[in-house]
C-alpha cells in the first residue's frame, strides 16, 4: 500500500468535479477542502464520482442528530416525561452522555391519551429511541419511542433481575414471576445475541 | 527611546532578532490524555498551554446559546507565576475577560461549528510564561489542541503581532518591545485563504504605516503557519507509526 497521505485542515484536495466532498472535508467556491488533521481517502464507487474524506485514527465526537436511533437509559420520571442519558448513537458510544426528555405524549403511536409514564418507564431501564427535536431554549434533546421497534430493551424488576418480556406492553420477573408493566420494544432479530 | 536601545544601527533587535525574524517556536501536541484535544507552545519565552473539550452537552445557561451552531467557550488565564511580578489572580480580570471574547470571536471564525448544532466547545488557554504575544502564543497553542481534538475548522489560525519603531516594521514583539509603548498591531490569520479573524491595533498608528505592519505581521503569520504544519505533519506521522500502520 502506498504510504498514506497526510492532510491539514485548509488544504486544497481537489475539485468539486473530481469528487463528492465526504467526512472531514468542507466546500468552498467549487473545491474541497479538509477540515481535519488526517489520512486523506478517496473511494470510488462503481463510476460514480469518488467521495473524498479525511480520516483520523481516533473516531471524534458524534453528536445525536434528529432521525437517528439512540440508546438511553432514564433517569427520573414524572407524570408528564421521563428525562433519559442519551449513551449510544447508532452503534457508537458517546463520550459524554447528553441529555434527552421523552414526553408522555410521545411514548407510543395509538392511544396516546391514555398513556401513563410510569406504566411504560422506570428509572434504570434501557430503552431504545429515536430523536425527533433537538430541543428549544428551555428543553434539551426530544425523544419518541412511538415505533413497535422502540421502548425498553432492558428492565430490572423489582427483585432487581432483569426481566423477560411477554408482550409489547408487560413484562416479567424470572425469580419472582410479577409482571410489571413497560412500553416494550419489539427488538429486530438480528441485533439479539444468542 | 530613552536608555534602551530597540533597534541598533545595524538592524538588529534586544534579543538579536532581524526586523522580520519569528522567536524561535517549539510546539507538542496532545500533552493530556484526559482533554479531548492538548497542545504546549512556545514563542521565544512565552509559553501557553492549551487544552480543549467537546463538542459536548450545553452547560450553563441556554439562554445565550445559538441555535443552529456550536457555542465556543473560550477561557485564557495566565498563571500567577507567569509574570515577573506574581499575579494576584490568574483569570477573570479585565484584561483576561477582553482577551477570552477575543478567542472566541477568533475560533468563531474559524471552527465550522454549524456541524455541530446546540452544543458546545470549550477552549480553555494558560499563559505560564509572558514575554509578550501572549494571544498570539494563545491562539497558536489552541489551534494545534483544537487540530489534536479533532474538531472541524476551515484552516490553520495563525496569530502573529507586529510594531513599528524608528520607521520599521517589527514582527512577533517580544516583551520589552511591548512595554515600550509603541503601536501593537495583532493579527489573527487564516493563511490559505488569507482571511483575517482578528485584528487589533492598540496604539495609535499613521494611516500611511499601516499597510507595512500588517505586511509584516501576514508575512509573520505565513511563517508560523509553515512551522506550525510541521509540527502537525510530524505529530500525525508518530501518531500513525505509534498505530504500526
Amino acid at each position: 500500500m502506498a504510504p498514506a497521505r497526510y492532510c491539514v485542515p485548509g488544504e486544497r484536495l481537489c475539485s468539486l468535479e473530481e469528487g463528492t466532498p465526504g467526512s472531514g472535508t468542507y466546500t468552498h467556491h467549487g473545491f474541497i477542502f479538509a477540515s481535519l488533521a488526517g489520512c486523506f481517502m478517496k473511494k470510488s464507487e462503481n463510476g460514480m464520482l469518488p467521495v473524498v474524506s479525511v480520516m483520523r485514527d481516533v473516531d471524534s465526537q458524534l453528536l445525536p442528530d434528529v432521525g437517528a436511533t439512540v440508546t438511553c437509559k432514564v433517569c427520573s420520571i414524572n407524570s408528564r416525561f421521563a428525562k433519559v442519558h442519551i449513551l449510544y448513537v447508532g452503534s457508537t458510544p458517546l463520550k459524554s452522555p447528553f441529555r434527552g426528555t421523552i414526553r408522555r405524549e410521545d411514548i407510543r403511536a395509538t392511544e396516546k391519551d391514555k398513556v401513563e409514564v410510569y406504566k411504560s418507564f422506570r428509572p434504570g431501564d434501557i430503552v431504545l429511541a429515536k430523536v425527533i427535536s433537538l430541543g428549544d431554549v428551555q428543553s434539551n434533546y426530544l425523544l419518541t419511542t412511538a415505533e413497535n421497534e422502540l421502548g425498553v430493551v432492558v428492565a430490572h424488576s423489582e427483585a432487581d433481575v432483569r426481566m423477560v418480556p411477554i408482550s409489547w406492553c408487560e413484562m416479567q420477573c424470572p425469580s419472582t414471576h410479577a409482571k410489571e408493566l413497560r412500553k416494550v420494544a419489539r427488538v429486530q432479530p438480528e441485533f439479539l445475541q444468542t | 527611546m530613552a536608555g534602551l536601545e530597540l533597534l541598533s544601527e545595524q538592524g538588529f533587535r534586544l534579543d538579536g532578532r532581524r526586523a522580520g525574524e519569528l522567536r524561535q517556536l517549539r510546539a507538542r501536541m496532545g500533552v493530556f490524555a484526559q482533554a479531548d484535544g492538548s497542545a504546549y507552545l512556545e514563542q521565544g519565552n512565552t509559553k501557553a498551554l492549551a487544552v480543549v473539550y467537546g463538542p459536548h452537552e450545553l452547560r450553563g445557561s441556554r439562554g445565550k446559546a445559538p441555535h443552529a451552531q456550536a457555542l465556543v467557550n473560550c477561557q485564557y488565564s495566565m498563571a500567577t507565576f507567569s509574570t515577573a511580578e506574581r499575579k494576584r489572580r490568574p483569570h477573570g480580570d479585565r484584561a483576561s475577560a477582553e482577551m477570552s471574547l477575543h478567542l472566541k470571536q477568533t475560533f468563531e471564525a474559524a471552527l465550522l461549528t454549524r456541524l455541530f448544532p446546540r452544543s458546545q466547545i470549550d477552549i480553555y488557554v494558560q499563559i505560564l510564561q509572558a514575554d509578550g504575544g501572549n494571544y498570539c502564543a494563545a491562539v497558536n497553542a489552541a489551534t494545534l489542541a483544537l487540530l489534536d481534538a479533532g474538531i472541524p475548522m476551515r484552516d490553520y489560525v495563525c496569530a502573529c503581532s507586529a510594531g513599528f519603531l524608528e520607521d520599521t516594521a517589527l514582527a512577533d514583539l517580544n516583551y520589552v518591545e511591548e512595554a515600550a509603548g509603541g503601536p501593537q498591531l495583532a493579527l489573527a490569520l487564516l493563511p490559505q485563504a488569507q482571511h483575517i479573524a482578528l485584528l487589533e491595533l492598540n496604539a495609535r498608528l499613521h494611516q500611511d504605516h499601516l499597510p507595512r505592519v500588517l505586511d509584516a505581521a501576514t508575512q509573520a503569520c505565513r511563517h508560523l503557519h509553515a512551522l506550525l504544519d510541521r509540527v502537525v505533519r510530524e505529530h500525525l506521522r508518530d501518531a500513525a507509526a505509534l498505530l504500526g500502520k
